[in-house]
């Protein structure tokens, strides 16, 4: 990212702690920094989720629209990713600086979210070929410290866990058109199946070692990034631990390769694997906190720190 | 077939808005079989001996025609022609970034992938780029970047038009090969050949070379839990690097580590031939420049002798 400054034997120092599999901040090569993750920040949106991973600040807000499926796909509903780059976030941003990386990371959401396996989009279907939901999913780039996609991913799914749709309580057909009347009650509403939801995790090469999450100096070694995209386990995001699951294996939902630089075979084959280790630690770790987190708000327990803490 | 839903709609069966609903899904049935389940439209793919629709193996890519020069006007320009994907490239001279605040130290390339209007079953918006041209002319740069040296042309970039004559599958694949011999063929300096394969997966499937009925197929979504996807792969034979990897759909690690090896092999199988056009044209060149050169002597040859006969003439006349 902008303002680093590394001397060469900085970068020597770095390069080779990796090919030791040491790392500055004491990491191992699939560990990821501490975060902080909040849901339910937006009161206005039907899920929402706030992220911070180290100085990246990642606000996910998702609105909900009824629409009309698509002609080839009548039983499927869409989901769309936006991506704002704020010119708060780094300098750079500013005016239409930062467009371009807003529109490949919205690009690499979409890929990754585009498989059946990844995110079912019949769950958002109402009449079959008439009318579906359409999630708008919102991000907003508040502090741009490196590594988003990790972080966009990883909030957008939280998010999605977090959206609520509201229940279709009587429809009336005239003609060919639909009027639906919608649930207002809050509490009479649907949840997402979303423990599938694809986490993206960015592979930073160095040397011929993989990192996960590179801090801002690890970047400025590296000069190619492998982006996988690993769904999830939908075990860790059910509520009751009774309900039975078919035996789950980590799938890759997209890759993809970021920077100037080129990867060998090899390399390319172990980052593969590493990503897939690191995506399913992470999964774990995130459905733990997003359970924990929808059981204290229905005891009334959570505290709520909004963007105060 | 557009006669139904306007008999519907004239007997006051339907409403206007479906009507033009069904009309358009008729339309959109004779292209792309929708309305077929999804098991119609796999055993579709194949002819009663197993093979492909177009009578190809599973493991076998499409021939491939390739030439370069193809537009006068570019620096370096090729055409890539595989079946029924047909694709031109050019690539004109560096030129310096415009509205550019600061300076680069590293040239830049800017990549365009375009659809010609007729390219697909669909009728494709002439002027505005949409979301899946935007999407190829990223990774298209992506591809290229690892390949061009990038560092020789500080604050200049490189304009590289691509336009999909037709869309019959692999169109990223058959881009970034075309790019990469245009770039070539404009004496763009690079470090390799880049050449890009792709390869699309249905369950236990591989279907190399696809066409847009294949990769369709293996980007919808199956009942099953089966794996499905396309991966496109770009490498520099030379360097032994992989410059691009993209991969769509749901696939184990298995899966994918096969298909690299299959996509290897292909991508190399395609870099003699980019070789041997290459070596063509400079072989050529340089058969050109020598009767270029023959062609200067005997001009000056003959322009001697008249300037002999004219200095005669000139000294006559002043005799």
């Amino acid at each position: 990212m902008a303002g680093v400054l590394l001397s060469r034997t900085e970068k020597v120092f770095i390069i080779d702690g990796v090919k030791d599999e040491y790392r500055s901040d004491g990491r191992s090569t699939i560990d990821y920094r501490p975060m902080e993750l909040e849901t339910n920040v937006v009161s206005h949106a039907s899920g929402s989720a706030r992220l911070r991973l180290a100085n990246t600040d990642i606000l996910v807000g998702i609105k909900t629209e009824i629409d009309v499926p698509k002609p080839d796909k009548p039983a499927l509903g869409k989901i769309d990713f936006f991506v704002d780059c704020s010119a708060n976030a780094t300098p750079e941003f500013e005016g239409r600086g930062g467009e371009q990386l807003a529109n490949s990371i919205s690009n690499m959401m979409q890929r990754a979210y585009q498989s059946p396996q990844a995110f079912d989009l019949k769950q958002l279907c109402i009449f079959e070929g008439k009318q579906c939901w359409k999630l708008y999913v919102d991000i907003l780039i508040l502090e741009c410290g490196g590594n988003l996609c990790d972080a966009v991913s990883l909030a957008v799914k939280a998010a999605l866990f977090n959206t609520k749709i509201p229940f279709v309580k009587a429809a009336l057909m005239d003609g060919g058109n639909i009027d639906l009347q919608l649930s207002d009650d809050p509490y009479d509403s649907k949840l997402l199946d979303v423990g599938s939801a694809p986490l993206l995790v960015t592979l930073c090469k160095i040397g011929n070692k993989c990192v996960v999450d590179p801090t801002a100096e690890e970047e400025k070694c590296s000069s190619v990034s492998l982006i996988v995209g690993v769904t999830g386990n939908r075990k860790y995001y059910s509520d009751d631990d009774t309900e039975e699951l078919p035996a789950f294996q980590p799938k890759c939902s997209a890759i993809s390769m970021h920077g100037p630089g080129s990867i060998t075979t090899t390399t390319l084959r172990n980052a593969i694997n590493q990503g897939i280790i690191a995506a399913v630690c992470l999964d774990e770790a995130l459905g733990k906190t997003v359970v924990r987190e929808r059981r204290d708000i229905e005891k009334f327990k959570r505290h709520s720190y909004g963007f105060l803490k | 077939m557009e006669g139904r839903p306007r008999a519907l709609l004239e007997r006051g069966l339907c409403s206007a808005v479906d009507a033009q609903w069904l009309m358009m899904m008729m339309m959109m049935m004779e292209g792309r079989d929708c309305l077929k389940s999804y098991d119609e439209v796999y055993s579709g793919l194949f002819d009663e001996k197993g093979h492909r629709k177009d009578g190809r193996e599973m493991k076998e890519a499409r021939a491939m025609y390739a030439r370069g020069n193809f537009v006068s006007q570019a620096k370096g320009s090729s055409y890539i022609e595989m079946n029924k994907t047909k694709v031109v490239c050019s690539v004109f001279a560096p030129r310096e970034i415009s509205h550019q605040n600061e300076f680069s130290t590293v040239g830049q390339l800017f990549c365009e992938v375009k659809f010609a209007p007729f390219s697909c079953h669909l009728q494709r918006q002439p002027h505005v780029p949409d979301a899946e041209e935007k999407a190829l002319s990223v990774a298209l740069r992506k591809a290229l970047e690892p390949t061009v040296c990038c560092h020789l042309f500080a604050n200049f970039q490189i304009d590289i038009f691509v336009y999909i004559l037709e869309n019959d599958g692999a169109c990223l694949a058959a881009a970034i090969t075309a790019a990469g011999l245009a770039l070539a063929n404009g004496a763009v300096p690079m470090y390799d050949i880049i050449t890009a394969s792709s390869i699309a997966i249905i369950g236990d499937k591989m279907f190399i070379d696809p066409t847009e009925r294949e990769e369709h197929l293996a980007l919808s979504s199956p009942e099953t839990k089966q794996n499905h996807g396309v991966i496109t792969m770009s490498r520099m034979h030379g360097l032994k690097q992989i410059a691009d990897f993209r991969q769509i759909g749901s696939l184990d690690v298995d899966c994918i580590l096969k298909a690299t090896d299959i996509l290897e092999e292909e991508c190399n199988k395609i870099v003699p031939k980019i070789q041997m056009i290459l070596v063509r044209y400079i072989n050529n060149g340089i058969i050109q420049q020598k009767k270029l050169a023959e062609a200067a002597k005997e001009r000056e040859a003959a322009l001697k002798i008249k300037m002999k006969e004219w200095s005669s003439s000139i000294i006559k006349i002043s005799d």
